[in-house]
């Protein structure tokens, strides 16, 4: 009994191991000139947060990496979030973040705009990293 | 001496092969040997052929190969486009405001089976029903100057196409606390009201609360307010406070016509003016108009709301509100009322549930009588639970309303009532929505036909884009 208990939380383990493994890496970065704390990343993506000071800011999403970064950062899918934008743009005027093609188009949106705000896959160079996920 | 003739004969036999087949087998080894170097020489050709087939074939293998790598390159690069164009239309579709304007809108229709049937209201609808068609983009200019235009294509009563320009505002955001519009917007009291509004499928069950209807079609407050508006939110350690400050055109009663239906079944109850005019009375005959165009007698309405969604209870909303307004209307005695609304609300959307809650006290003065003040008050609170893709929710309203205000006495909708309303939403995917819904209303305030109840079914499918 003891053995099959071992062997499960083994299982399990690895398991978790496994996933871990291939879990994706999330870079949250800002351009130079942008001042936010981690705990403020849901709200700039939500849109409740729309300043950082008197500095616009201005978040973009990385499509190929979409999924990983509402689910590890915002704790959201890719429906809820959806749904917000579509009640915050109808309420408040305001539009979702534009979407990018990859790390490569965030990273340039990012280090060329003030107020820009994104999410890489890899260490990112010439730009703020807020939080790794 | 037969084994000896045997000996003899065997070794004759062995000295003619030992002498004469050498000879012959010299004379056949010389052909043999011909014809070997012939085979020989053939198969050399053959070999020769065979190692031109097998260069040629491994050449074609190699080639082959080279296709098949090309192939896989190319099958990589095509996955690589695809997920580019994905993630350009993607975004070309979620922010076209880099290349367009993004537009989106709401849209609904439905059945429905209604029981009202009396003198004041007359019978209710039945039948397959058209709700609105609602557009709306939201352009921004700059980073700070912003707009939201909307425009709503709505059935009436009677079945006649309404175009309304529902919001044109013009913004500027000097920051998260502080935004500012002009123009015509949805007013900010409550939840409901700026939440919901034309989005029936965003909205939690099928009807809207009959106290916060539109103008138009039964509501007591103005849902829509032309001037100005600023608005904001901060966020603190303990929670997020949000505030919404208007000031704007007062609405105005249009409408009114002597020998209305609540007069000929009531002629007192009312204010004296209205009381005096006994069945060529106008009560209950006029609307609410947001005056968006201005006014030759022009008053002025204020109003606020105020919020708190505290840290610990995620989801929860509770607010404060309050408008203020002198609305004149357009009869012959123009009367004029001083329209004091002050009151509170509770929302909490935390999923599973969803609870929205609302509560309206009004102090209202006659400015052109003699009659003061009149206290009158309002509310609803609906549930919702949702399971999966299923929401099945409840409402209850109330409106108790003082007819001897002319306020509501002279509005269509000023009657007072009670409503109970039960009904299921079902998801039918993220951007369409089904919903059934019977409510039961208790109609008061309906001079001698007294009161009336009735029950109405609903049904609705809609949809946002």
């Amino acid at each position: 009994m003891s053995l099959k208990l071992l062997f499960r939380v083994l299982a399990a383990l690895f398991g978790w191991l496994c996933l871990s493994a291939h879990a994706a890496e999330v870079f949250v970065i800002c351009n130079s000139g942008v001042q936010i704390a981690a705990p403020e990343i849901k709200e700039v993506f939500t849109g409740d947060k729309q300043f950082a000071g008197t500095l616009k800011l201005n978040p973009v999403d990385n499509g190929p990496l979409q999924a990983a970064f509402l689910s590890a950062v915002l704790k959201l899918d890719t429906l809820r979030y959806n749904m917000i934008w579509t009640k915050k743009s109808f309420r408040e005027g305001i539009n979702p973040p534009p979407v990018k093609s990859g790390d490569s188009d965030v990273l340039d949106f990012v280090r060329k705009t003030p107020g820009a705000i994104g999410y890489v896959s890899s260490a990112p160079s010439g730009v703020t990293v807020i939080q790794k996920f | 001496m037969g084994y000896f003739r045997s000996i003899v004969q065997g070794g004759a036999f062995l000295l003619f092969t030992g002498f004469f087949v050498p000879v012959h087998a010299e004379s056949s080894a010389e052909a043999k040997i011909k014809a070997l170097e012939a085979r020989l020489e053939q198969s050399m050709a053959l070999i020769e052929q065979l190692a031109a087939k097998v260069s040629q074939l491994e050449q074609a293998g190699a080639g082959v190969r080279e296709v098949q790598t090309q192939s896989a390159r190319q099958s990589a690069k095509i996955e690589q486009i695809e997920q580019h164009v994905a993630s350009l239309g993607s975004g070309v579709a979620r922010h076209s405001g880099d290349v367009g304007l993004p537009l989106h809108g709401f849209a609904d229709v439905g059945l429905v089976k209604s029981g009202e049937d009396n003198p004041v209201f007359g019978k209710g609808p039945k039948g397959a029903t058209v709700g609105t068609v609602s557009l709306y983009m939201a352009p921004q200019f700059t980073e700070r100057v912003r707009s939201l235009v909307e425009l709503a294509f709505e059935v009436d009563a009677g079945g006649d196409v309404e175009t309304d320009l529902e919001r044109v505002q013009i913004g500027y955001a000097f920051s998260d606390a502080a935004i500012a519009w002009l123009g015509r917007f949805h007013t900010p009291y409550g939840y409901w009201n700026t939440a919901f509004h034309h989005g029936a499928q965003i909205q939690p069950s099928l009807t809207r609360p009959r106290l916060i209807d539109f103008e138009d079609d039964g509501g007591i407050l103005p849902a829509h307010t032309t001037g100005l508006w600023l608005t904001g939110a901060v966020a603190a350690e303990s929670g997020r406070f949000g505030y919404d400050i208007y000031l704007g055109n007062a609405p105005q009663i249009n409408g009114t016509a002597v020998g209305s239906a609540l007069s000929a079944v009531t002629t007192g109850g009312f204010s004296p003016a209205l009381n005096a005019l006994g069945a060529a009375g106008y009560a209950g005959s006029g609307t609410l108009n947001m005056r968006q165009a201005g006014s030759d007698r022009h008053r002025t309405s204020t109003g606020f709301n105020a919020w708190l969604e505290p840290r610990f209870a995620k989801g929860l909303r509770i607010g404060l509100h309050g408008l203020r307004t002198t609305v004149v209307d357009d009869s012959a005695d123009a009367n004029e009322t001083r329209l004091n609304m002050f009151g509170g609300y509770l929302t909490y959307l935390g999923e599973p549930w969803e609870i929205v809650g609302e509560y309206y006290r009004f102090r209202n003065r006659d400015l052109s009588g003699a009659t003061g003040n009149h206290g009158s008050w309002a509310g609803f609170a609906q549930v919702g639970h949702t399971f999966g893709a299923w929401t099945p929710y409840a409402r209850t309203e109330r409106a108790q309303l003082d007819q001897d205000d002319n306020y509501f006495a002279v509005l269509e909708s000023g009657r007072s009532y009670k409503r109970s309303a039960f009904g299921v939403r079902y998801d039918v995917d993220p951007k369409a929505a089904l919903k059934v819904e019977i409510n039961r209303t208790h109609q008061d305030d309906l001079g001698t036909a007294g009161s009336d109840s009735y029950v109405e079914t609903r049904a609705q499918y809609s949809i946002r884009f």
